[in-house]
């Protein structure tokens, strides 16, 4: 799944640390999520909405969609 | 930020916990192994108290595990369910046909079952280690 989150997290200067902290997952995580290489699950996908002030279509892109 | 701080303490508390159970399951299961012969001359009641004992520390290890499991976030705990798949698996499948290498008389000796549990081991650490490679 194609995300905006690494933009995102730049336009505020955060590393994947500081974004891991407030998502309350590991770095690894946040890079797997950014490479899309893992899908977050709902409750983490709104989280991080809530984080960036955004709604989850805003950060998230599911490809499958035509 | 001070989330980060939670999750790193919560799989601190987890791991020590995991640590004095699995050590306090390990020690009674030697009690169990040697107290019979250098202890109580093989006492039904201490055995059974002993085993007791053991089967209680086994549980408390196991909901160790489980609070650990809950404990991580999601791509960990991700990581370590498929490894407890294809170590389940495995040990199945493994212990299935070890079980029956003796009676086909391709091994000259009973299979020792300790060995299954050396399979469990060393499949779950490496999947484990292939799943997290999967994500980096």
């Amino acid at each position: 799944m194609k995300n905006r989150l690494k933009v995102l997290r730049a336009e505020r200067n955060w590393t994947q640390a500081d974004l891991a902290r407030v998502l309350d997952v590991t770095r690894q995580t946040v890079n797997a999520i950014e490479t899309g290489k893992f899908d977050p699950s709902l409750p983490l996908a709104f989280k991080a909405a809530r984080t960036f002030g955004l709604t989850i279509e805003q950060i998230f892109d599911d490809e499958s969609e035509g | 930020m001070d989330n980060q701080t939670t999750l790193q303490q919560r799989m601190k508390r987890s791991s020590r916990t995991i640590f004095v159970w699995a050590s306090a399951w390990l020690v009674s299961l030697a009690l169990i192994a040697f107290g019979p012969k250098f202890l109580w001359d093989y006492a039904p009641t201490f055995s059974i108290i002993s085993i007791v004992i053991n089967l209680f520390m086994g549980y408390r290890m196991i909901i160790a595990h489980k609070q650990q499991l809950a404990a991580m976030d999601e791509m960990q705990r991700t990581i370590h369910m498929n490894a407890m798949a294809i170590s389940l698996g495995t040990s199945l499948v493994f212990g299935a046909v070890y079980g029956l290498l003796y009676p086909i008389q391709l091994l000259s000796f009973s299979p020792n079952p300790a060995n299954i549990l050396f399979v469990m081991g060393l499949s779950y650490m490496f999947s484990v280690f292939i799943g997290f490679r999967k994500y980096l």
